[in-house]
């Protein structure tokens, strides 16, 4: 009975559940409907969770399609959401981390047959390190994300001595947020870093050169440098607030540039992951 | 109901400060002063008497509103004609609605404080401990507390501060979220300055600091909250350990700028900081907010704060409005449910009467019969009478019936029992299982 259509459809229709009373609780400005959203993506959690242990990834022939990439990308999304809702007692990043479920999860099921064609000779343990570190830092950045736009919008507000009432008022303090995207992006940094000499390491062997002028090499190390940037700035110049919060965008939407435009529009060997 | 609830009062808007005072009842509401005594037309009262409203709510027949008044006016030592002038007298469901009103702090001077619910809940205690209150006041008053607690949590009535100093403490926690770790500076000794300090102090902050142009007053102060005193000429250095800076100085000049505050941010690695600037002329240069991770409020912008949120809080108000009506209904339900308990007891003694009679008819007939068989027997009339009584109890207590149509069945059901010509045995009923 619990075949791998069915418990995706669960975890959907939890993710589905929870992102429509999550934010009608917020909008409403209710404490009951927020925690009711908070137990729906918990549930939704518990339930892909439990797919992750049964292996219903492992399904498909080939190993991970893009598909459950995406999924898997959601899965981490939400255990941020609900971190951060446990140690800090904060309901809306894991209310705001629902709806990422549910588009990855939507996004994710025509592309589960999608596999990706890996040759043989590429499987080293570079390529894992390479897609392993550098999923988990895009995991990090979506949360620093979240974190930093709500930070801008509410340090707006406060700045510019608006009321925060209803909406605004459930949402946590902008230090919290601060906190929160200081350490996501210092975490996300060095996953990076270390995904992206992965990378070159095994362009060495593989594509006989380490830079092989690649788009998606060269976009990859412009947010390298920003990120660096960032990383430095908040680690010994005591960047906080705005500044990171902006230059976190910043990368995040480049990041999504790589991704989505560089796989899809521009010739790259990359291009396994089209779209 | 031949009983009636009565609610006699006077308020802040109804009477001046002097004749609140003149008619106030806070020396009348203990057991040795008690000023309204349950005898004769007055069944049961209750005084609930604060500094906005005088209220004298009871239950009784007959004249018992003018015996009310009258005691009042006895207890002000004044006479009924020149109380009268400033009173609003309550009947029934609309006294009902009233102290609802009242216990949900939408009668208040400031919409939704919540130091009303505190002194109903006194004078209810007091009234108990005077033994004034019986069943319905009882009720009146639980239902009351219940109505306040709903209109608190389904409603934002009594959110968003409506004074500078809570305004400016939901301010610090909307930057800082965790208060236990901020450090505040008092700078000055302004009264609203030392108000917001108190309230900062109760959210947990971990110390204050205090720095005054005269530093004896400024040492009393910081002995007040716990904290420490500094001369004011240290006031630049105290500023790299404080995150929330309260000035309220007399000074004429600006005492921090900008080029000041961000050296300060330098050596504090730009940990925010929150400037509420309560002095008039202006203690900071309001340039200082343009800095990043500073926030600077002054008195003009925590008033306009406070005053959106009055708004905000009158059009909940309408919304608890709504609460209080269901409320009241759901009171009026069960005071009709009253009306018919007297009759629900009279159809259960009846038959019970009745089938205690025929039971020992029976077992006169059946001669010997053991302690198993009789109790057998008794169990099956039990049974029986338990059944039949059901359905006409049930027809008594349909929810959602008007007053009128309630009474209706009370007069259908004694007629078809005959229950106002049934003899009384004097039986105890067992009435209390159908409660």
């Amino acid at each position: 009975m619990i075949s791998p259509e069915f418990s995706t459809l669960v975890t959907l229709v939890f993710y589905a559940l929870a992102s429509i009373v999550g934010i009608a609780g917020m909008l409403a400005h209710s404490a009951f409907w927020r925690r009711m959203g908070c137990r729906l993506a918990l549930a939704g959690f518990a339930c892909q969770t439990l797919m992750l242990v049964l292996g219903f990834h492992k399904t498909l022939p080939g190993g991970l399609s893009l598909g459950a990439y995406l999924q898997l990308l959601a899965w981490f999304l939400l255990l941020c959401g609900l971190l951060v809702w446990w140690r800090l007692h904060q309901e809306p990043l894991l209310l705001f981390s629902a709806p990422w479920g549910l588009i990855l999860f939507t996004m994710s099921a025509p592309y589960l047959e999608n596999l990706v064609n890996v040759p043989p000779s590429l499987h080293t343990p570079f390529y894992a390190l390479h897609i392993g570190a550098l999923f988990l830092s895009l995991a990090l950045l979506v949360l620093a994300f979240v974190a930093g736009v709500l930070f801008l919008f509410l340090e707006g507000r406060i700045k510019k001595k608006r009321r925060m009432a209803l909406f605004w008022q459930d949402m946590p303090a902008i230090s919290i947020l601060d906190k929160i995207n200081a350490f996501a992006t210092l975490m996300a940094f060095p996953l990076y870093t270390l995904g992206i000499v992965a990378g070159l390491l095994w362009a060495k062997p593989v594509f006989g050169n380490t830079i092989t002028g690649d788009p998606k090499e060269v976009i990859s190390l412009i947010i390298w440098l920003i990120f660096a940037a960032l990383f430095h700035n908040r680690l010994l110049r005591g960047w906080r607030g705005r500044k990171a919060a902006h230059l976190t965008v910043l990368i995040f939407i480049l990041c999504l540039f790589s991704i989505f435009v560089v796989n899809t529009i521009m010739d790259t060997h990359h291009a396994f992951i089209r779209l | 109901m031949d009983c009636t609830l009565f609610l006699l009062g006077l308020n802040h808007r109804t009477a001046g400060v002097d004749v609140r005072e003149r008619f106030s009842l806070a020396n009348h509401c203990d057991q040795e002063h008690w000023a309204l005594p349950c005898t004769g037309a007055i069944h049961e009262a209750m005084i609930l008497s604060t500094c906005n409203r005088v209220e004298l709510l009871a239950t009784g027949v007959g004249n018992g509103r003018e015996q009310m008044l009258q005691y009042w006016a006895n207890a002000a030592v004044a006479d009924i004609s020149e109380l009268t002038p400033y009173i609003y007298i309550h009947e029934n469901l609309e006294a009902v609605r009233h102290l609802f009103t009242v216990a949900s702090s939408l009668d208040s001077m400031v919409l939704g404080e919540p130091q009303i619910l505190g002194q109903l809940k006194t004078a209810y205690r007091k009234a108990v401990e005077c033994k004034a209150t019986g069943v319905i006041l009882n009720r009146l008053l639980h239902m009351a507390f219940s109505a306040a607690k709903r209109v608190r949590n389904e409603t934002a009535v009594a959110s968003n501060a409506v004074s500078i100093s809570y305004a400016a403490v939901e301010l610090a926690k909307r930057i800082f979220g965790d208060m236990r770790t901020q450090k505040v500076l008092l700078v000055g000794a302004g009264e609203m300055a030392e108000l917001a300090a108190t309230h900062l102090l109760q959210t947990g902050v971990s110390e204050i600091f205090v720095t005054n142009r005269t530093y004896a007053r400024g040492q009393a102060l910081a002995e007040q909250f716990r904290g420490r005193a500094f001369p004011f000429d240290q006031l630049a250095g105290c500023l790299t350990d404080v995150d929330i800076v309260i000035t309220s100085t007399g000074s004429e000049e600006p005492l921090l700028n900008a080029r000041a505050i961000k050296s300060v941010l330098k050596t504090r690695k730009n940990r925010p900081m929150f400037f509420i600037d309560i002095a008039v002329p202006r203690d900071i240069d309001p340039d200082v907010n343009n800095l990043d991770n500073v926030y600077l409020y002054d008195i003009d912008d925590l008033k306009e704060i406070v005053e959106e949120n009055m708004a905000s809080r009158r059009d909940e108000a309408a919304k608890a409005a709504l609460i209080v009506d269901e409320e009241v209904a759901s009171f009026a339900r069960w005071l009709s449910n009253l009306d018919v308990q007297p009759t629900i007891v009279d159809l259960i003694k009846r038959n019970e009467r009745i089938a205690r009679n025929e039971l020992a008819k029976t077992l006169k007939r059946l001669g010997q019969v053991d302690d198993k068989e009789r109790m057998a027997l008794e169990a099956m009339v039990n049974a029986l009478m338990r059944k039949l009584n059901h359905d006409p109890i049930m027809f008594l207590k349909r929810g959602g019936m008007s007053q009128e149509d309630s009474a209706r069945r009370v007069g259908i059901l004694r007629r078809i029992y005959n229950l106002d010509n049934a003899p009384d045995n004097g039986e105890e009923s067992n009435a209390l299982l159908y409660d």
